[in-house]
């Protein structure tokens, strides 16, 4: 869902279409906009997963202070995605933050 | 949940429970806070929870906020991949 008529920023002029790689799965943005807002236009909400509890976390402050919605963009880690603007073919990927300097974990062999 | 339960620190997952723990063994100041607890140490620096800790020690030790000086924040203030320090003048031309 995403706001195409803002009552104080009015229509909304969005870039070209454009295709994000996250998790493996393609994700539809526009060019331009922050990735997060097109994670969360997709629907989804949790974008890392925290050290010590493994607790799942996305936008916060959005507005690039918190760091609690980072993600790993094209292999590198701690990209915030609330001020990073989308380019087609971004590969995107969920952040286990770092154990033991290990930026990915399988999500599936951490829960059990 | 009880208010002790809730995490302050988000980059590094400290309670309100921890923090008061360690005033409790007589802490004062903001920096052994940081230092015992990890409360400002993560990715954003404090920038969440400085103030939060700020805010609970003053209360916790009756001392007026104006006199806890916030901790000391390790650079880059900024998310910076090393990778970038490391490249000298030539390697970008």
């Amino acid at each position: 869902m995403r706001i195409e008529d803002h009552p104080i920023l009015g229509k909304a002029e969005r870039g070209k279409r454009i295709t994000l790689n996250v998790d493996g799965e393609a994700v539809a943005a526009f060019e331009g906009e922050n990735i997060a807002a097109a994670l969360i236009a997709s629907g989804r909400r949790v974008f890392r997963y925290t050290a010590k509890r493994m607790e799942p976390r996305g936008v916060f402050c959005a507005l690039g202070r918190c760091t609690d919605c980072v993600m790993i963009v094209d292999g590198q880690p701690d990209v915030r995605t609330c001020v990073t603007p989308a380019r087609d073919g971004m590969v995107i990927q969920t952040q286990v933050s770092r154990r033991e300097g290990e930026a990915t974990h399988d999500l599936e062999k951490e829960k059990d | 949940m009880k208010n002790d339960d809730l995490v302050i620190c988000r980059c590094e997952e400290v309670t309100q429970a921890d923090i008061k723990e360690v005033i409790s063994q007589g802490v004062t100041r903001m920096n052994e806070v940081k230092r015992l607890t990890r409360a400002g140490m993560g990715l954003c620096q404090g920038k969440t929870c400085g103030r939060l800790v700020t805010g609970i020690l003053a209360r916790e030790t009756n001392q007026p906020l104006q006199e806890l000086k916030p901790p000391t924040s390790r650079p880059p203030t900024r998310v910076l991949p090393l990778g970038i320090l490391s490249r000298t003048t030539q390697d970008d031309d």
